[in-house]
């Protein structure tokens, strides 16, 4: 049997060859660059060590956009959390009905992302979009939806949280489902009301479904790309630059290809570490709050 | 329980059900927004307050897939989007199983590795791809972007091909072993026929994934390979003037994504939560 599960390794080869050659490399290739200030458009390349690094640090523009991306996502994860994890409570307690609204209520994820973005855009277009078109038939003055910079962000928010709420609430649904129903039986039988049932018994049991969606979806936020895009650019001005954006700006529209991928790798660092904080922190509350 | 609260408990479900078809129609509006206007005139498209009931018109749905170049950017998007899965999926399948087969102290490294990457922003690898093709040439071709695709679709293979193995008991292998067969004929005579639907919803989703990716198809694609959402975004993004064929078009794109997603809805969960249900 040893021999056989020694064989088992060469099924690894197809696989992680490609990883390699698609994945490793490149990322590689990305960290390496990120030392070089590298203008693709004249091909000239000189090595300047982190200089790409300090340069962005202390640049107004990266922090900019490191604070948009942290409102949007903070701000969209809080939207999609809340509504996502009402939806799925309501969809337990319906159970009947529960399928045809989830694939109503799914919809609007898989729908491709561009697409999407543009539903939206064409909603909230100025004056024709269905929102102000609406608001001006009751004489409202509505905002400028994509045009100011705090309702862009709104905009965007919003934006994310109607393409990505239900996957939340899909995830949180599929884990209440997988509830032993017992507990919670038990809870009423003692008396417990529905928001202390929802909160000593239901939350703790979820918990590490909550972990793995919200951590999900904060690392997405950070690396999402085409809803902003199509529907605001970053702008106006740089009101909805994230650091995807920005790299975007600097990498492929100013061809400053050593400054990208130093951004790159920046962004990296910050979701892992936001990534680890978060696990921990949670992870800790809930067995520090159980006790 | 008592005859009052059971009747209590019953209007709840009422009122959370009345809320349900409120909040689903809501939030369905810019959807049904967008069907409306692929099928509105000009004159019944830009009105306040809007129009709900007006005549409606395929014209737009005919034009945008006849006088447009949306049949050639749906050509370039199925070439692309079957080529990753043709590389991607019989990759993948093999890790998987085998990642399903060893000992969980190494395969849990692994899958933490795999979800890792996960992490890893988009563009962070768009850029070493982009510079590497206008090295090589390769900018607008598809070789570039179904490579680039596998990379992001690769380490999500794995992970939910993982869970079907796991679903199909050891001992069918063990039993294949102790007959003499070798790790290869016991994968494909015993284990892959049982595999077949696992590997046909895996297919799926790395379709729908390689079709609706924007970011590398934007930056790797040109005039010969642009995909569908690259398009359209470029044709619906700029100006409303050309509003209703627009539409058309997102809309065009929208429908074989809702056929899959019938096909696949009873796994879509499993898709998206690989990792949550199971750990």
């Amino acid at each position: 049997m040893a021999s056989w599960q020694r064989g088992l390794w060469l099924f690894f080869l197809p696989s992680f060859g490609l990883l390699a050659v698609v994945l490793l490399w490149p990322l590689g290739y990305a960290i390496f660059l990120s030392f070089f200030d590298y203008y693709l458009g004249s091909g000239e390349r000189t090595f300047v060590g982190f200089a790409n690094y300090i340069d962005l640090l202390t640049e107004a523009r990266l922090w900019n956009s490191m604070w948009t991306t942290i409102i949007i996502a903070f701000g969209s994860v809080a939207v999609e959390f809340v509504v996502g994890f009402a939806l799925a409570l309501a969809l337990y307690r319906l159970h009947s009905s529960a399928k045809i609204f989830s694939v109503l209520l799914f919809l609007p994820h898989i729908v491709t992302p561009v697409v999407a973005a543009l539903f939206l855009k064409w909603m909230l277009a100025s004056n024709w979009g269905f929102v102000d078109a609406t608001l001006l038939t009751f004489n409202i003055e509505p905002p400028d939806w994509l045009g100011s910079p705090v309702w862009a962000k709104v905009s965007v928010i919003l934006a994310d949280a109607w393409v990505f709420t239900p996957l939340v609430m899909m995830v949180l649904y599929a884990a209440l489902q997988g509830l032993d129903t017992t507990l919670i039986e038990a809870a009423q039988i003692d008396g417990a009301s529905s928001w202390n049932t929802l909160r000593h018994v239901i939350v703790p049991a979820l918990i590490p479904a909550i972990i793995f969606v919200i951590s999900i979806r904060l690392m997405d936020v950070f690396r999402f790309f085409d809803l902003i895009y199509v529907l605001t650019g970053g702008g106006p001005g740089t009101a909805t630059e994230t650091i995807t954006i920005y790299t975007y700006q600097l990498g492929f529209r100013m061809l400053e290809v050593g400054k990208a991928s130093a951004l790159g790798v920046i962004t990296l660092i910050v979701v892992a570490m936001l990534l680890l904080t978060i696990n921990r922190s949670l992870n800790k509350a809930y067995r520090g709050g159980d006790r | 329980m008592s005859a009052q609260s059971h009747l209590g408990r019953q209007r709840t479900t009422w009122l959370i059900f009345i809320g349900m078809c409120v909040f689903t129609f809501i939030n369905l509006t810019p959807l049904i927004w967008a069907v409306l206007t692929s099928l509105k005139d000009p004159r019944d498209a830009f009105t306040i307050p809007p129009t709900i009931i007006f005549e409606p018109t395929l014209k737009y749905h005919i034009q945008v897939w006849t006088e447009n170049d949306f049949v050639f950017y749906l050509m370039n998007s199925l070439i692309i989007s079957a080529g990753t899965v043709l590389i991607s999926v019989p990759a993948g399948s093999l890790a998987a199983y085998a990642l399903s087969r060893i000992p969980r102290r190494s395969s849990g490294p692994i899958l933490t590795a795999l979800f890792t990457i996960r992490m890893f922003p988009h563009m962070l690898l768009a850029i070493p791809f982009f510079v590497m093709g206008t090295f090589l040439n390769m900018i607008d071709t598809y070789p570039l972007l179904i490579l680039a695709l596998v990379a992001i679709n690769q380490p999500f293979t794995i992970w939910l091909m993982h869970g079907f193995f796991l679903e199909i008991p050891r001992d069918l292998d063990e039993a294949a072993a102790i007959d003499g067969c070798s790790n290869w004929q016991a994968f494909r005579i015993v284990i892959l026929p049982l595999a077949r639907p696992g590997m046909t919803v895996a297919a799926l989703f790395s379709l729908l994934l390689s079709y609706n990716e924007f970011l590398f198809a934007l930056v790797l694609t040109g005039t010969d390979t642009k995909t569908l959402p690259v398009a359209i975004a470029s044709f619906g993004g700029e100006d409303i003037s050309s509003w209703s064929l627009s539409a058309a078009g997102a809309i065009g794109i929208m429908l074989p994504i809702v056929v899959v997603m019938l096909l696949l809805q009873r796994h879509l969960v499993r898709g998206l939560t690989a990792g949550a249900v199971k750990g």
